[in-house]
């Protein structure tokens, strides 16, 4: 198998603003993360709120540098971050996806190439060519995972969208997801809901206040997961 | 290992670069971000007039107002009876305006786009830079302002007229590599950027926005006054574009244009090194 990422002990750690610096609480971040992703995998991502699951994203996109640790990666990679991320509302959905391929490295010539398919895949209709502040949330989401999905990046990471939008929609982009894995992309998945996970990820990675206490099979790091859900006075 | 044939070798994200290559990989990077900047440009433009009925006509309108208004503020005050002062404001409105909107909007960069480059890698200059370009664009549309003057006043057309967008680029360029220089830094201490906002405020009037090079010129003559004058960055550009315009020649000093362009440079140099060492780190405060 073919690495298309590893991470080599990496750590960040938020600066604690002035003010709080003398509670002496533990800071928040990620500790001493050490993995390697292969080519078409899809690991799951699962931990608390606040246990790091978003910082690990943005520093394996390439947004946060670590502290110490090394970060290797190998093709392109793009994070998918929450509804709406890197759009404009004044621009309408047809330039924010041009706008989207041009910040994913694409030339025009490319994202001419895609730009039926996307408005095919938002289901948007004649909505593709209005201002995105007319759209309702749903709406936005389903460009956003339309236009990042099909940019295909070597490796995709997914901080938690895949929720998003009615029944079809949700059937229909795990659907596109899985056609990613087929055609050997690799997928990171940020989320909450188990019952996605459980059906998508080959692995499973399970953060608790920073720190990776499980990576293997998904079962059984739903498992240790939810153990930990209890609250441990 | 199998199977890795025709695939690009595992490369790591933060490799050491060494300092002095900066400044030029910055170059480098905007100069291979150009599909993107249009972009951003394109964007910024149409965002910023889209809704308005009159779209770019504001930029037009704009500084033609506030020559209106200044010329009526500076004739109470000083009852000033030269006719082309309002040509003069205009273009001391248009030049400040650029170097003020160009360091402001780069050293801001980081902090307004950072849901630009929070999904995936893009050189994190192309933003200060996007901006820049932005109001060297609004700027040059500002200059239409200027042609019915050439028929009022009978203003000289001449080949110094081309002066005009290098001095604009001058004014832009000294703008973006301070901003760069302070994006970083307004990351971790946000004073930074009230700083500014005083600066911008108080840069105004210390500028030839509202006076010219010869009023200060005949009151203070060169002594250490005009030493320090020279160390605002839009002093001589500003005057520059008055002359190409007016065909005038105002009395600056050779070591006038040395600091002018000293800072410039020497802008750039200190801020592309500072934005690529520290801009990546100092976005984790955002």
């Amino acid at each position: 198998m073919t690495v298309v990422m590893s991470l080599e002990n990496v750590t960040l750690e938020y600066p604690v603003d002035r003010r709080y610096r003398k509670e002496k609480v533990k800071p928040s971040g990620v500790q001493n993360i050490s993995l390697e992703i292969q080519r078409g995998e899809v690991l799951g991502i699962i931990g608390h709120n606040g246990s790091g699951k978003s910082t690990l994203l943005k520093m394996m996109a390439g947004v946060f540098p670590p502290d110490s640790g090394n970060i290797a990666t190998r093709g392109s990679v793009s994070l998918l971050a929450g509804v709406g991320v890197g759009f404009h509302k004044e621009l309408t959905g047809r330039e924010n996806a041009y706008l989207y391929g041009a910040l994913m490295g694409r030339t025009k010539e490319q994202i001419d190439g895609l730009i039926d398919e996307i408005q095919e895949f938002a289901e948007l209709k004649h909505h593709f060519d209005r201002p995105l502040r007319t759209y309702s949330s749903g709406m936005k989401s389903r460009l956003g995972i339309s236009v990042a999905t099909a940019f295909k990046p070597d490796l995709l990471l997914i901080d938690e969208v895949l929720g998003v939008g009615d029944a079809t929609f949700r059937k229909k982009s795990e659907d596109r997801v899985k056609e990613m894995i087929n055609e050997s992309g690799s997928v990171i998945v940020v989320s909450h809901s188990l019952g996605l996970l459980k059906n998508i990820c080959t692995r499973i990675l399970v953060l608790k206040d920073g720190d990776q206490i499980f990576v293997g099979e998904p079962s059984k790091g739903i498992e240790i997961y939810a153990s930990n859900t209890v609250p441990n006075n | 290992m199998e199977s890795e044939q025709g695939m690009e070798p595992l490369t790591p994200l933060w490799g050491k670069r060494s300092t002095l290559r900066l400044p030029f990989i910055v170059m480098a990077d905007v100069i291979r971000s150009r599909n993107l900047l249009r972009l951003l440009v394109k964007r910024d433009l149409s965002a910023r007039y889209r809704r308005a009925y009159l779209g770019y006509a504001w930029a037009v309108l704009e500084p033609l107002l506030l020559a209106i208004v200044y010329t009526f503020i500076f004739t109470i005050l000083v009852g000033s009876s030269d006719p082309l002062y309002p040509v003069k404001i205009i273009i001391g409105v248009i030049g400040w305006t650029l170097f003020a909107r160009s360091l402001t909007s780069s050293t801001k960069s980081l902090s307004n786009s950072i849901n630009l480059f929070q999904f995936a890698r893009v050189p994190k200059t192309v933003f200060a830079t996007s901006g820049v370009l932005t109001n060297a664009v609004l700027s040059i549309v500002s200059l239409t302002s200027l042609i019915p003057f050439f028929f009022i006043s009978d203003l000289p057309i001449t080949f110094n007229l081309l002066f005009l967008p290098l001095w604009l680029l001058v004014l832009s360029f000294t703008g973006w590599g301070i901003g760069l220089l302070l994006a970083p830094i307004s990351c971790k201490v946000p004073d930074v950027l009230n700083l500014i906002n005083f600066l911008i405020r108080a840069g105004f009037f210390l500028s030839p926005v509202m006076w010219t090079y010869d009023m200060f010129d005949r009151r203070f003559g060169d002594g250490w006054h005009a030493v320090v004058a020279h160390l605002n960055p839009t002093v001589v550009p500003i005057t520059g574009m008055r002359d190409a315009v007016l065909g005038t020649s105002a009395a600056i000093p050779n070591y006038g244009y040395m600091m002018c362009f000293g800072i410039a440079i020497l802008g750039y140099i200190f801020g592309s090194i500072v934005f690529e060492l520290n801009a990546h780190r100092a976005v984790v405060n955002l």
